[in-house]
């Protein structure tokens, strides 16, 4: 009898499996005892360090992929063979080597060592699995990175090794504190030192959509450059956090508020001016504005007020389809034009009436019933703007041509020329969706530091104490509701004259959850958290062009993964982060707190306060 | 009359697969209040599974035999659906348990989305609908009747026999066996229950796995009535089976089934004769919902909700 | 020491993990291609922006394979002097937005020379523009609404608003009324039901269907909708059965006329199914179409046309994972379409820049030639002027051509 042929794949499928989780368990029980071993033993850190260092610059310097990809050269010369030209190391290598070599000089400098090595350390481990990863999937097997025939690469294995040496450096010996730096500097120093990192920021943004290009036919190896670079800075960020700079620059910029937000306007605007400034970049920071100004909408429901909407990317829906029902297309309902403004000015009321319609339930529905009732909203949206509801929203055949937006004859989507500096199109939606989001910002933190914030945050954390305590808890839901859908409602204006057609199809359920990913990803109830969330959701898609396909499944990893190890985000708000880690308000994690503080008023009496 | 009785046969039918997905929901609600979003897409991988059985893992000669291939079908289904549960619960689930609320939900979102992209990305042209096999008995019986013909497949009948039968076995088994009885008591009082010697996170895997297990079955039948699977479907069902065990009061095994049959006859009957016609039936099932959760938040059987100390 | 057997453990098994995968080491050289052809001046790209995933990725991976093979066969030929020409495929979900998107992504490669695309109507409607914006030709292979070429009003004051595109296939007001004479004149249906699944492509094509129905004498017994994602069809049927009708035309794709055609059947309702292009596909038949069910597709049935065959051998040849599918030869048009005009406008020992844009969409307009799926010409509208349609009908589970002729009004 044929055996069928599902047999034969179980039997090697669940063999790989086990092995694959074998692995892991070997793994992880190895870095445990090597973890073990190391720390009691602080003697072991300056060999591993300075070990670790030397076989990162080996590694820096050794060839790569052994030949040549079939798709052309390997970026930056992976094959290029050992020590033939050390000058002319680029690109991942040189990132390698800039990392070992700091990790060297490191060793001999007089600062605390052990967080700037472990950084370090996983910065190049990142960079060695990316671009292995890379070379053996993409070139064929382990072949590719050890040696075939003649030609040998070991790299990306050195480059691993250094990475793991300097890690366990930084292990051997007890954990040092962060240093804290004082703010107590001159006026100047402080505004020089905020321009200046925030003009790095811009810089590294800027670096960062730029790697490698846009992708597709002319830039296979986009995906792996990126992922490297972006390796690469993390170790930096890392570095810098350990010497205490980042923290320093974080309470600097607190202290300075006002001036941090004028400088981080300031630089933001000046993205189109660097290399990012082109009409992809353009297009793709408008959209990310659009997601960004709504994810902060409903950051208000879900951070703020703890009400669960799976249908919140409707209000997107309705204001981009009012709008561009006022914007004068052949197919609009409304057969005349208003101007920009007004018509944002109605779609963000009826985005609001809605929203208020919506909340509504919530005055008898609690909780996981909620989020049913909103998804259901959401779906009752898509099927009668399917439908074409009243004729407003022109059913399947959507409503295409909205023209640009026009203001004193600058058609939005022409390129611009200041002062000699050919801009790209759409760098005027750019500007725009930039002022918005800051507003929307502004808006967001009064907001949140208002009664009715304080209100919101009482009803999340428990809305029967908070209605004891006087707080109309009806009214409050349904004004976060209200607020939110406004603040969708504008974005959707913005998004239908950008996109120049609106269709139900662009307000499915998925962006509902991509709204919502990009709210936990960065942090509930966080600003900056609502805005980087949108950001990496929309920018990693286009960088890693690759695994397209597996977006979406990545994304659902990410999801679980956050609520099960991060469920504070990325960047976390600061009472949010309390609850949900077990973190000190300042957040450090608790364990840390425990630990000897060599500054008095430091993050300890902090917790304290 | 004969259009009307044929929707309410058309209703019957996908009221019997909506409840039996149904029962998955309200019995791990029941027990640790969690809207279990990924069960709809487990029913989705049972579908997949109970294909890939029948045309990977069974000889070629066995496949003409229903009474053979069915059940092994079934069992297949089921099986790679209880696996999912487990590790579900187990990886993904267990450790939020004392989590805030809003955490397990977004992660059971999150496997949703895993589970329908993993079945996309790696069953063998799932990416459009593939074609299923009508394992069973192939008949269409037809009746004559006053102005016209009803029409009832032998897939269909099966198709509300095995949910009926499943919820009144369900339902014994809740309330007569010593794991059923641990399930209410865990349902009502984890701690306590433990201190009575109930193993609360064996009987909550229990849930989850009977939960699976149905949707599995539920998966097959799906599959031989429509004659063809989606990646999509699971989260379709996952609503309609939701709406269904909140319609009933989630926690019911009783609620969920006649919530089942409900939707399904308003979502044949909607179709026919509300204004708007299939193109709002969906419309129609999300209004009914939003009403009952509004007037009668504990749905129809359920009981009112407590407050989880 | 236990350590470091542990660490050996756990290398042997990575490598053995990893050496399972295997060596495939192929090294080509820079991208393969025939080296006799000067490729000197460098890469010049053709974006295809068709849906990669999804439920329509059937149609759209044939669009992008097909695409492929032209330019294949074009660098094989030195079609293009002193360029390589590649591919560049941007999946648009079927999805207007992210067709933008694409498009925007496209426009920004000043050598993105032109663009095949898009399958979707409602998706070509976000990306026309755009591509105008920066003067891109683009050629659709699919797009059947007649608004794209000739305006809103296309009946009765035609008016094209895109220089830039053109199209290869036929529109909806030839396809439906040529399906509806069919179905009326030469099956005899007179008692015919409508279902659409309410989307661009389906909607149109069944309203243009329905009115050429009417004229010639036909009564449309029932109009139902689905949603596109549905699965369990009994509702609709149900209520179409009442009116008793002698066939069925669905406006829509294949993923849900197959099993809508199958559960007809199995409610007692075994009339004929017609579509149009869009359930043009073997799919249709595994999900469910039954003996005797129609379809129109554009052109003349691909086994008479020698030209049509050297298409399906040459992509055979290739071994494309996917088939090349209902648009396979009307993309490989497209691209051999702008192929052949990019040449012309190059000559020699032209180079490509932004000022050889609005030459190379004129030559498009002059070009002329036997492809695929036929003449390949392009009205003053940028439609194409073949007209010729073929009646498909599933005969002993496969498509078999039944008639071909164009519609004349």
């Amino acid at each position: 009898m044929n055996i069928p042929i599902g047999w034969k794949y179980l039997a090697i499928f669940i063999p790989s499996v086990l092995g694959l989780i074998g692995l892991l368990v070997l793994i992880r029980f190895a870095w445990k005892k090597g973890t073990e071993y190391v720390t009691p033993r602080p003697t072991l850190s300056r060999p591993l360090s300075i070990g670790g260092a030397a076989l990162g610059i080996v590694a820096a310097l050794m060839p790569w992929a052994t030949f040549v990809l079939n798709e052309g050269a390997y970026p930056d010369k992976s094959t290029l063979q050992f020590f033939d030209s050390p000058w002319a190391v680029s690109g991942f290598r040189l990132h390698t080597l800039l990392l070992s070599l700091v990790a060297l000089a490191v060793v001999f400098a007089p600062i605390r060592k052990h967080r700037i090595h472990k950084a370090l350390g996983w910065s190049l481990i990142g960079i060695a699995l990316i671009n292995a990863a890379f070379i053996a999937g993409n070139g064929g097997g382990f072949g590719a990175i050890t040696s075939d025939g003649s030609s040998f690469a070991f790299g990306a294995v050195i480059g691993l090794v250094a990475g793991i040496a300097l890690v366990f450096s930084g292990k051997a010996g007890p954990v040092e504190p962060i240093p804290h730096l004082s703010t107590d500097v001159s006026r100047v120093v402080a505004y020089a030192v905020l321009v200046v990192s925030f003009t790095a920021l811009l810089l590294g943004v800027a670096m960062m959509l730029n790697a490698g290009g846009q992708g597709g036919v002319g830039n296979p190896y986009a995906g792996p450059i990126f992922l490297s670079l972006l390796a690469f800075f993390a170790g930096v960020l890392g570095a810098l956090h350990a010497v205490g700079v980042t923290g320093w620059i974080s309470r600097l910029s607190d202290k300075h508020k006002w001036f941090s937000i004028v400088v981080l306007l300031a630089v933001a605007l000046g993205l189109p001016f660097t290399e990012a400034g082109t009409d992809y970049w353009m297009t793709t920071a408008t959209n990310i504005g659009v997601y960004a100004a709504t994810a902060i909408g409903l950051n208000i429901v879900v951070g703020l007020a703890g009400l669960l909407d799976l249908g919140y990317v409707a209000f997107l829906g309705i204001g981009a389809f009012v709008a561009a029902n006022f914007s004068g297309a052949a197919a609009a309902k409304m057969g005349f034009e208003l101007p920009f403004l007004v018509a944002v000015i109605i779609a963000a009321i009826v985005a609001g009436v809605f929203g208020a319609v919506v909340g509504s339930p919530t005055l008898r529905v609690r909780g996981d019933y909620l989020a049913i009732v909103t998804l259901a909203f959401g779906e009752i949206f898509k099927k009668s703007a399917q439908n074409d509801i009243g004729g407003l929203t022109g059913g399947a055949n959507a409503i295409p041509g909205v023209p640009p937006i026009n203001w004193f004859g600058l058609s939005f989507d022409k390129p611009l020329e200041i002062a000699g500096v050919k801009l790209p199109s759409g760098v005027m939606y750019y500007v725009l969706i930039i002022v918005l989001v800051a507003l929307v910002m502004v808006v967001f933190a009064n907001l949140k530091n208002s009664r009715i914030g304080r209100s919101w945050i009482a009803i999340r954390e428990d809305e029967d104490a908070a209605r004891a305590m006087g707080i109309k808890t009806g009214k409050a839901k349904i004004l976060a509701f209200l607020i939110g859908a406004t603040l969708a409602g504008v974005a959707g204006a913005v998004f239908a004259h950008k996109t120049s057609t609106v269709a139900y199809d662009s307000f499915q359920f998925i962006e509902s959850v991509t709204l919502l990913a990009a709210v936990i990803l960065g942090g509930m109830g966080s600003i900056p958290g609502a805005v980087l969330g949108a950001a990496l959701l929309l920018v990693l898609p286009e960088k890693l062009r690759e695994f397209a396909d597996y977006r979406l499944i990545l994304f659902g990893f990410a999801l679980i993964l956050i609520m099960r190890f991060r469920p504070q985000g990325l960047v976390p708000d600061k009472h949010r982060r309390a609850e949900l880690a077990n973190e000190g308000a300042e957040g450090v994690p608790i364990e840390e707190l425990n630990l000897p503080d060599d500054t008095p008023g430091g993050a300890k009496a902090q917790v304290a306060r | 009359m004969a259009t009307l009785l044929q929707q309410l046969i058309n209703g019957l039918v996908l009221g019997g697969l909506i409840a039996l997905i149904a029962l998955g929901y309200t019995m791990v609600y029941g027990i640790i209040q969690l809207i279990n979003f990924a069960h709809g897409e487990v029913f989705m991988v049972g579908g997949f599974a109970s294909l890939a059985t029948y045309s990977y893992f069974i000889p070629e000669s066995w496949r003409s035999d229903w009474w053979v291939a069915l059940p092994l079908m079934a069992l297949g289904g089921a099986l790679v659906a209880v696996i999912l549960a487990v590790i579900m619960e187990r990886f993904a689930y267990r450790p939020l348990r004392n989590a805030p609320r809003l955490a397990p939900l977004i992660t059971a979102l999150g496997v949703s989305v895993v589970l329908k992209e993993a079945v996309r990305l790696f069953y063998p042209g799932a990416t459009a609908p593939v074609p299923f096999p009508r394992v069973f008995v192939d008949e269409q019986y037809t009746f004559e009747i006053f102005d016209g013909t009803i029409t009832i497949g032998s897939t269909a009948i099966l198709m509300i026999a095995v949910s009926v039968i499943g919820a009144v076995v369900l339902q014994t088994y809740i309330t007569k066996s010593r794991m059923g009885r641990a399930m209410r008591a865990t349902a009502q009082d984890p701690d306590t229950a433990r201190l009575m010697g109930v193993n609360p996170n064996r009987t909550i895997v229990l849930t989850f796995v009977i939960g699976a297990a149905l949707a599995g079955i539920a998966g097959v039948l799906y599959g031989i009535q429509i004659t063809n699977v989606d990646t999509e479907v699971g989260f379709l069902y996952g609503i309609f089976a939701f709406t269904a065990a909140v319609l009933g009061g989630v926690g019911s095994i009783k609620g969920a089934v006649i919530g089942g049959f409900a939707i399904g006859l308003i979502k044949s009957l909607a179709g026919q004769y509300f204004p708007g016609g299939t193109q709002y039936d969906l419309v129609w099932i999300f209004v009914l919902l939003i009403v009952v959760l509004v007037f009668r938040p504990q749905g129809l059987f359920g009981e009112p909700e407590r407050v989880r100390a | 020491m236990r350590n470091q057997t542990v660490k050996a453990a756990v290398l042997v098994a990575g490598a053995l993990l990893l050496a399972a995968c295997g060596t495939n080491k192929e090294e080509t050289g820079a991208g393969g291609g025939n080296q006799a052809c000067d490729q000197s001046k460098g890469t010049l790209v053709i974006g295809v922006i068709a849906p990669q995933s999804g439920g329509l990725s059937a149609l759209g991976l044939g669009i992008k394979n097909s695409a492929q093979l032209a330019a294949d066969q074009a660098n094989e030929k030195c079609a293009v002097k002193g360029y390589k020409l590649q591919v560049q495929t941007e999946d648009d979900q079927a999805t207007a937005q992210v067709g933008a998107q694409a498009a925007t992504r496209l426009s920004s490669n000043a050598n993105v020379v032109g663009v095949i695309g898009t399958l979707n109507s409602s998706v070509a409607q976000s990306v026309q523009p755009i591509l105008k914006g920066k003067n891109i030709l683009m050629v659709s292979p699919a797009n059947t609404a007649p608004s794209l070429t000739r305006g809103g009003e296309y009946a009765t004051a035609p008016k094209r608003d895109f220089e830039n595109y053109f199209r290869v296939c036929a529109t909806d007001d030839l396809q439906g009324p040529f399906a509806a004479k069919y179905l009326v004149g030469k099956a005899g249906k007179k008692n015919i039901a409508i279902i659409t699944d309410g989307k661009t492509y389906g909607e149109g094509l069944a309203a243009e269907f329905k009115k050429q129905a009417e004229k010639d004498g036909a009564k449309i017994a029932a109009t139902a909708k689905v949603g596109e994602r549905d699965t369990d069809f009994s509702t609709v049927i149900t209520s179409i059965k009442g009116a008793n009708p002698d066939a069925v035309y669905y406006g829509g794709e294949y993923p849900q006329a197959g099993p809508l055609s199958k559960q007809m059947k199995d409610a007692g309702l075994n009339v004929p199914v017609m579509g149009g292009d869009g359930i043009f596909d073997q799919k249709f038949i595994d999900l469910g179409g039954k003996e005797g069910d129609l379809a129109t597709s554009v052109g003349a049935p691909t086994e008479t046309l020698p030209s049509a065959k050297a298409f399906i051998d040459a992509y055979k040849a290739k071994g494309f994972k996917d088939d090349y599918s209902a648009y396979g030869a009307f993309s490989y048009d497209a691209a051999n379409v702008i192929i052949a005009s990019l040449g012309k406008t190059l000559g020699d020992a032209g180079t490509w820049g932004e000022d050889k844009r609005a030459d190379l969409i004129k030559n498009t307009q002059d070009y002329s030639a036997q492809g695929a799926t036929g003449e390949v010409k392009f009205d003053k509208y940028g439609d194409s002027t073949n007209k010729l349609l073929t009646v498909y009908k599933v005969t002993a589970g496969k498509w078999a051509a039944d008639e071909t002729g164009t519609f004349g009004g």
